[in-house]
């Protein structure tokens, strides 16, 4: 009895062990941003799709680049999403390959400037935002950037510190309404500083914000479009700003990692990612505007997002190259004029 | 206790390994990266190219006289609620203690969050304020020194009076009668036999604010953001944005060194006082 017993026992461990070994596991590396959305309406149906396993890896853009970095040798991810201009760093560094977009049945349905963004076929983009500002049509009037900086309505105004996604497009912004666009935002940083004392913060994470402009404490901030939601349930008049200069703002992408094992597998998974439904899943849920063109949203949706070919089209963004290459410009230059 | 030393230090192996394991290695070879950068070896060239940048001189220096205001501070009133609360009768003196400590059962960050409402323009402060008639305009306190301050007081006071209230119960029970009925004054008896008495309280009470208000991330963070970068936050910032590293390391030890200094000061001035 006991040697039956044993020998069903090391039967079912053997029997699991091979299962184990033919399941394909794909190992993705992802923001931290929105994961129970992300599971509910990309992974899980994936997952029951390919009857392969997903391990979804978190952290910022900073660890994981430099996790890619470590294991460059022998990677543990097999795709990741990242901004635009970190998949050029992660071009640069060779941790990322070509994409062979013929395997991608959804490209074509991307917007143009979602095809390529860095021009060397190492990225696709999943999902971009617009950038401009938010604020308080009752208290003040926006119709440049340059506005935020008069003296009547600069003691109410929340800036993007430099270092986050959103400072060095808004300071490219504020720099074409003071018609002195240069690579190293000398100009616009210069003029923040001269005011650094008037704004009332220099802001690092956006989801302060909603609480700042329900105090009273502000009445504007240059913004990403993915964090107006918070702002259209206060219970002051929030608006979003057209600038006669124009928006500007971001774009998330998706990359391969060289050396992948699983580069097929991960290219069935951006192709899921990029199909028309799971855009749309997630553009319902406010968690990313889609980058599919044939995603159609109600209007009330699509209001809280950065949706359609025009704003595609009219966003005014800043070159990966020029902000790799800037980066730390940017920050010296800022903690020179501002931080101190 | 134990039979020989030899027993003793094999029990106490386990707790050392761990320590060494998981605390000290991790934090030896993160120091480690601001002293060799160059190949031929050991350097000092992070730590001079740290501190001979403008900003990092300001957020260094701010750091100090901020743990330094909030410590001094902290021991005044921590004193005075000290001695309050030692002299109640013990019914009373228990809920005051657990008054003290109930702060200390809340998240910082929730702490931190209500001077945000009770700071901004339209909070309980510029109400007051502006309905006393003392500004027209409500004042600017959000994102300043001074809401750091407040923040990192109330953080940790309670860690003062807690020290403090049990170095003044075992101080002797007539030592303040006698020095009054010899005449000293208030402050000559504060000065000369409590301050003495209770210098142990204060090392350790000074010690835990200081090395606190120089480690806390959370409140500086919210109530003085990037307008009052103090070090922790500047190494949360050189890591998680520059991904550097070197200046991480070199911001951590400078952190240690000071924390340790800290230390040494209090119980130096501790122990000048008791020989006075």
């Amino acid at each position: 009895m006991k040697r039956l017993l044993l020998a069903s026992a090391t039967l079912l461990v053997l029997s699991s062990l091979g299962a184990q070994a033919e399941e394909r596991t794909l190992t993705i590396s992802v923001y931290a941003f929105a994961q129970d959305d992300y599971k509910k309406l990309v992974y899980d149906p994936f997952e029951a799709k390919c009857g392969c396993k997903l391990v979804v890896e978190t952290g910022n853009s900073v660890e994981r680049l430099a996790k890619m970095q470590e294991n460059k040798a022998n990677p543990v991810v097999d795709m990741a999403v990242i901004s635009m201009a970190d998949a050029l760093q992660a071009s640069r560094a060779g941790l990322i390959d070509k994409i062979d977009t013929s395997k991608l049945s959804n490209f074509n349905k991307l917007y143009d400037l979602a095809k390529d963004p860095n021009g060397d076929g190492m990225s696709v983009g999943y999902t971009f935002y617009a950038t401009s500002i938010a604020y308080r049509p009752d208290k003040m009037k926006i119709d440049s950037w340059t506005d935020l900086l008069k003296p009547e309505y600069v003691g109410h105004v929340a800036w993007p510190n430099v270092t986050t996604n959103q400072g060095p497009p808004a300071l490219y912004m504020l720099g074409l309404a003071l018609g002195k666009n240069t690579p190293d935002l000398a100009a616009p940083i210069a003029a923040v500083g001269e005011h650094k004392s008037d704004i009332v913060t220099f802001y690092e994470k956006s989801s302060q914000l909603v609480q700042l402009m329900q105090q009273e404490e502000i009445w504007a901030a240059p913004i990403g479009r993915f964090s107006w939601a918070g702002f259209t349930k206060l219970d002051v008049p929030v608006a979003w700003a057209a600038p006669k200069e124009g928006q500007t703002g971001g774009m998330n992408v998706m990359v391969v990692t060289k050396g992948s094992k699983n580069q097929d597998l991960a290219l069935q998974f951006m192709d899921f990612w990029l199909s028309t439904e799971a855009q749309t899943a997630l553009a319902m849920k406010l968690v990313d505007s889609p980058a599919n063109k044939e995603v159609k949203l109600p209007d009330d949706v699509a209001n809280n997002l950065t949706y359609g070919e025009d704003t595609a089209k009219s966003l005014k963004l800043i070159p990966s190259a020029v902000a790799l290459d800037q980066r730390n410009g940017w920050v010296k230059e800022w903690n020179d004029k501002v931080g101190q | 206790m134990f039979q020989n030393r030899a027993e003793a230090l094999a029990l106490a192996l386990p707790a050392a390994v761990f320590v060494a394991v998981v605390f000290l290695a991790p934090v030896l070879i993160l120091l480690s990266e601001g002293f060799h950068i160059a190949p031929g070896g050991w350097t000092l060239s992070a730590y001079a190219g740290f501190f001979s940048e403008a900003l990092n001189q300001t957020v260094f220096l701010r750091t100090l006289r901020l743990g330094v205001e909030v410590t001094a501070v902290s021991a005044v009133i921590g004193y005075v609620a000290a001695f309050a609360i030692v002299n109640l009768p013990p019914k009373s003196k228990g809920r005051m203690v657990g008054l003290v400590v109930l702060p200390l059962m809340i998240s910082p960050v929730a702490r931190t969050y209500a001077w945000i409402v009770i700071l901004g323009r339209t909070g309980i402060v510029n109400r007051v304020v502006q309905g006393l008639g003392l500004s027209s305009e409500p004042l600017r306190l959000l994102f300043s020194e001074t809401a750091v301050f407040i923040g990192l007081l109330q953080l940790f006071l309670p860690l003062m009076i807690l020290s403090l209230i049990s170095a003044l119960e075992n101080m002797p029970k007539d030592a303040i009668p006698a020095a009054r009925v010899l005449g000293a004054n208030w402050f000559q008896v504060f000065w000369k036999v409590v301050l003495p008495l209770t210098r142990e309280g204060l090392v350790v009470g000074g010690t835990l604010v200081f090395t606190g208000s120089l480690t806390a991330y959370i409140t500086p963070a919210i109530l003085g953001g990037s307008k009052v970068l103090m070090l922790e936050t500047l190494l949360y910032q050189r890591i998680s944005v520059s991904n550097d590293y070197v200046s991480a390391s070199v911001i951590a030890f400078i952190l240690i060194v000071m924390s340790f200094g800290a230390n040494l000061v209090l119980k130096r001035l501790a122990t000048a006082r008791s020989r006075a």
